[in-house]
C-alpha cells in the first residue's frame, strides 16, 4: 500500500520542480515584453532620463505604439549589450557610440541599415557627426550627442603658475606642466584605473605625429609599425616621467568622489585631457558647480615636425542604433528626437553637445563648456574616433592595455606598439 | 607522566571516529532490509536535478571546451574559424595569464599561511567564556555579510589616495607616508590579500568555532584528570579533531581564490596594469570586452581544469576520510579500510 503512494509523492514532487524549471525559463527572457519598441540607453539619470520619456510618450500618442524603456548605466549596459548580441537578441534601439563594435554587430546582421530611411530629418544633422557610425558608405546609427576630447584647464591655477596663454605646441606644454609643478600644483588629473582616459595622450600624440592619414593607412594595414606611432609612446613616456599626475593616479576611477572628474571640479589638478562629458562630470562628482568662468579649453597641442595640425580632433559621441526586427515606424521615432524642438530640449536637458547642423537655429544658450566644444567642432578639420571605438575591440583593448603598460613602465614605446600590432594580427 | 595521559586518552577519541562507517553501514543495511526504492522512484527524484545539472553546469562546459577551439567574437551564430589548440598555447605563453596563475598561488599560500591561522586562532578565543562573547563573534561574522561589490567600493574609499581613512589613520599616529595602497604595483597584491581576509575570516572562524564546539567536553576533562597541559590539549585533541573542518576550510578556500572575482574587478579591475589580475578577470576582460569569446572559453577551460583536477585529487587523497560514507558505499568501506 505504502509503494503507490510514495511513487506518487515522488511524482509530484517532481512535478512541482518541472513546473518550477519551465517557470523559471519562462520569466528568464526579460528582454521580451508586450510593447512594440525596447529601447535602451545610458541617459540614466534626471533630467535626460525624464526627457528621453517623455519624447518617447508624446510620440507614441500619435504613433499608437509603446515603449518598453531602460535606462541601464553607461558599464552595465557595455555588459548587458555585449551578451544580448551573443545571444542574438537585441533591442529595438539601443546606445552605440560608432566604430568598431557596430562593425561587428553590421557583420553579424543584428543592426539595420539606415541608409535613406530618415530623409525627413537626416539634413538637420551634421555630417560629420555621422561618420562614426558610417560603415561602408552605409549609415547604421543615429547620433545625439558628439564632440571633441581637448585639454580642460583650471584658468585660475594657469595665472597661478605665471602661465598666461593655453600651450599651442608640445614644447610649451611640457614648459607649462613643468611651471605648475613648480608652484606645487598637480598639472594633471588622469584616471589611471581607467586607462582609456590615458589612451587620448598617446592617440592624440599618433594623431600629431602620424598624421589622420597615417591612423588610417595603419588601421588599413593593421600595421602600427609605421612612423609616428613608436614616437608617439615615446614623446607620451617623456610626460610620465615628469611625473605631472595626481597622487596615486594608477588606481584612480574616472567618476567618483576621488577621481578624475572629482579632482578637476575640485580644483586640485591644473588640467585633463577629456572629452565634452567633462563640465557636467566635474561639477556632478566635485559635488559643487563646477570650475564655472574659470573652466577653459585648448586643442591637443601640435608637435614639431609631424603633420597634425590643432583643428584635427579625437572625438566622438553617442548615437542610437536600429534592432534588425525592429518595427520600421522607429525610423519616425528617430526623426521626431532630431526636430530642432527636441534637439533643443537634449541641449538643455542632457547637457548634450549638440549634433545638430545649425547649432543656432536651435534657439537654445549653451552651458559655457559645450558651447566650447560646439565651437572646437565648428572649426574641426578632421575627427578620428576615439581609437578604442573605431578599432575592433580586441584592436581597442590591446592600445588601451598597451598605453597603461607604458604609464606604469612595465611596457617600452617599441613593446606597446608590438602589443597593438599582436591584436591586429589576430583580427586579420 | 603527562605524556603517557594523553595517549592514554587517544583511544577513546579515535574509537568513535573508526566506528563511524560501520555504524553507518549498519544503518544502511536495516535500509536495505525493510527494501530498496524502485528504479522508477530513483528516476523520478534524480531526473529534475540531474536535468539542470546538465543544462546550466555539463552542457556549458562542453560548449565552452568546443568554442576554446576557435577564434570567435561572439557575434552572428556558430563559430566557424577553427584555429585548433591555439588559443591554449597562446594562454601559455600569456604573460597576463601566467601572472593569474602566480598571483592565485600567492594568495592561496597567504590564506594558508596567515588567513586561516588567525581564523582559527580566533575561533579558539572566542569559544572561551567570557563577557560579551555574542557580541565579538557577530562583530567578526559581520564582513562575510556583506557583498564583495560592497566590501570593495567600501575599502576603495578607505584606501582613496591622499583624502583615504587609511593614510588618514596613518598620519594620527604620526605616520606622514603617501602609501599607494592600490596604486603601487608592488603592495596592490597584499592589500588586495588584506580586503579578501577582512571579508572571508568571520566565514572560516564560524566554521572552526562549530568545528570546536563539537569536540566533547569529556574529552578535555579527561585529559585534565591525566595533568595534560593546556598545549598538549590542543596539540593532541583539537587539533586531531578538527581536522575535518580544517581540510574543509583549505579546500573553500582554494576553490574560492581560483574564482576569485567580484572583489578585485570593482577594487583594482585588476590593475595597475594586471598587478593584482585574477584568472577569471582576464577571461572576462578577453571575452565581454575584447569580445575574444574563443581565447575567453580557452581560459574558463584552464580554470575548470584547474579547480577540477585539484578537488579530484584533494578529495581522493585529504578529504577521503572525512567524506567517507557521505558519497558513495564504496568509499565507506575504502574509508574504514584504510
Amino acid at each position: 500500500m505504502s509503494r503507490p503512494l510514495v511513487r506518487l509523492r515522488a511524482l509530484a514532487a517532481a512535478g512541482a520542480a518541472a513546473a518550477l524549471v519551465v517557470g523559471t525559463a519562462a520569466c528568464g527572457d526579460d528582454s521580451e515584453s508586450d510593447a512594440d519598441i525596447s529601447w535602451w540607453h545610458i541617459q540614466n539619470n534626471d533630467p535626460m532620463l525624464s526627457t528621453w520619456e517623455d519624447m518617447a510618450n508624446e510620440w507614441s500618442e500619435d504613433s499608437g505604439l509603446s515603449f518598453d524603456i531602460q535606462p541601464i548605466e553607461n558599464q552595465a549596459f557595455k555588459d548587458r549589450m555585449g551578451t544580448a548580441a551573443q545571444s542574438g537578441e537585441v533591442p529595438d534601439l539601443f546606445q552605440t557610440w560608432g566604430g568598431g563594435v557596430l562593425a561587428q554587430q553590421v557583420e553579424a546582421g543584428l543592426v539595420q541599415d539606415l541608409t535613406g530611411k530618415l530623409d525627413d530629418c537626416i539634413d538637420n544633422i551634421n555630417p560629420i557627426a555621422l561618420e562614426p557610425y558610417t560603415i561602408d558608405g552605409k549609415l547604421y546609427g543615429v547620433p545625439f550627442d558628439a564632440g571633441v576630447v581637448g585639454f580642460w584647464y583650471n584658468k585660475d591655477l594657469f595665472a597661478q603658475a605665471g602661465i598666461d596663454a593655453p600651450p599651442t605646441t608640445w614644447a610649451e606644454f611640457l614648459d607649462d606642466v613643468q611651471a605648475l609643478k613648480d608652484a606645487g600644483i598637480a598639472p594633471i588629473a588622469l584616471a589611471g584605473g581607467e586607462p582609456w582616459t590615458a589612451h587620448y595622450y598617446w592617440a592624440y600624440l599618433a594623431m600629431r605625429l602620424a598624421g589622420l592619414d597615417g591612423l588610417e593607412a595603419g588601421a588599413e594595414a593593421g600595421d602600427f609599425s609605421g612612423e609616428g606611432f613608436v614616437k608617439a609612446g615615446e614623446m607620451f613616456a617623456e610626460l610620465v616621467a615628469m611625473d605631472p599626475f595626481q597622487e596615486g593616479f594608477e588606481a584612480t576611477s574616472f567618476g567618483g568622489p576621488d577621481g578624475q572628474s572629482a579632482h578637476m571640479g575640485s580644483g586640485t589638478t591644473a588640467m585633463s585631457l577629456m572629452g565634452q562629458w567633462a563640465p557636467n562630470s566635474m561639477a556632478t562628482e566635485a559635488g559643487n558647480d563646477g570650475l564655472g568662468d574659470a573652466l577653459g579649453f585648448f586643442p591637443f597641442p601640435t608637435v614639431e615636425g609631424g603633420p597634425g595640425t590643432t583643428t584635427e580632433y579625437l572625438g566622438g559621441g553617442n548615437g542610437f542604433a536600429v534592432g534588425a526586427d525592429a518595427p520600421e515606424e522607429i525610423f519616425d521615432f528617430l526623426c521626431y528626437i532630431n526636430q530642432p524642438e527636441q534637439m533643443a530640449r537634449g541641449v538643455e536637458d542632457g547637457p548634450f553637445t549638440t549634433v545638430a547642423a545649425d547649432p543656432a537655429s536651435l534657439g537654445v544658450e549653451m552651458a559655457p563648456g559645450v558651447q566650447m566644444v560646439v565651437d572646437a567642432m565648428g572649426s574641426a578639420t578632421g575627427v578620428q574616433l576615439y581609437l578604442d571605438q573605431e578599432y575592433p575591440p580586441a584592436v581597442g583593448g590591446a592600445i588601451v592595455e598597451a598605453t597603461s603598460g607604458l604609464i606604469v613602465g612595465e611596457l617600452s614605446p617599441e613593446e606597446m606598439v608590438q602589443m597593438i600590432n599582436e591584436a591586429w594580427a589576430e583580427e586579420a | 607522566m603527562g605524556g603517557r595521559g594523553v595517549t592514554a586518552t587517544k583511544t577513546p577519541i579515535s574509537a568513535p571516529a573508526e566506528g563511524r562507517p560501520d555504524g553507518r553501514g549498519g544503518g544502511k543495511s536495516r535500509r536495505r532490509a525493510s527494501g530498496r526504492p524502485g528504479a522508477g522512484t530513483i528516476a523520478t527524484f534524480i531526473t529534475p536535478g540531474l536535468a539542470l545539472f546538465l543544462l546550466f553546469v555539463t552542457v556549458p562546459v562542453i560548449f565552452a571546451a568546443y568554442v576554446g577551439f576557435f577564434r570567435w567574437n561572439g557575434l552572428g551564430g556558430a563559430p566557424t574559424d577553427f584555429i585548433g589548440l591555439d588559443n591554449f598555447t597562446e594562454l601559455l605563453h600569456d604573460d597576463v595569464f601566467l601572472g593569474d596563475l602566480w598571483h592565485a598561488l600567492l594568495f592561496v599560500v597567504m590564506s594558508l599561511v596567515l588567513q586561516l591561522p588567525l581564523s582559527f586562532g580566533l575561533a579558539m578565543l572566542l569559544h572561551q567564556r567570557f563577557p560579551g562573547r555574542t557580541i565579538f563573534r557577530l562583530l567578526f561574522f559581520m564582513p562575510y555579510v556583506l557583498t564583495e561589490a560592497v566590501t570593495a567600493v567600501l575599502f576603495g574609499l578607505i584606501f582613496s589616495p591622499s583624502r583615504g581613512f587609511a593614510d588618514a589613520l596613518l598620519g594620527a599616529v604620526g605616520v606622514d607616508a603617501q602609501i599607494g595602497w592600490l596604486s603601487d604595483r608592488s603592495i596592490v597584491l597584499f592589500v588586495v590579500f588584506g580586503v579578501l581576509s577582512w571579508k572571508f575570516f568571520g566565514f572560516h572562524m564560524i566554521l572552526y568555532l562549530a568545528g570546536r564546539q563539537n569536540i566533547p567536553d569529556e574529552l578535555y576533562e579527561a585529559a585534565a584528570i591525566d595533568g595534560a597541559t593546556g598545549w598538549q590539549m590542543f596539540r593532541r585533541i583539537t587539533l586531531p579533531l578538527m581536522g575535518p573542518t580544517v581540510r574543509i576550510t583549505v579546500f573553500l578556500s582554494i576553490i574560492g581564490v581560483v574564482q576569485l572575482f567580484d572583489l578585485v574587478y570593482v577594487l583594482t579591475d585588476g590593475g595597475p596594469f594586471h598587478a593584482s589580475e585574477t584568472m577569471a578577470i582576464t577571461m572576462y576582460e578577453q571575452g565581454f570586452q575584447r569580445n575574444r569569446i574563443g581565447y575567453a572559453s580557452a581560459l574558463s577551460i584552464a580554470m575548470f581544469l584547474i579547480s577540477f583536477v585539484f578537488a579530484l585529487f584533494y578529495q581522493r587523497y585529504v578529504l577521503k576520510r572525512d567524506l567517507a560514507g557521505g558519497l558513495t558505499g564504496s568509499a565507506a568501506s575504502e574509508g574504514s579500510r584504510s
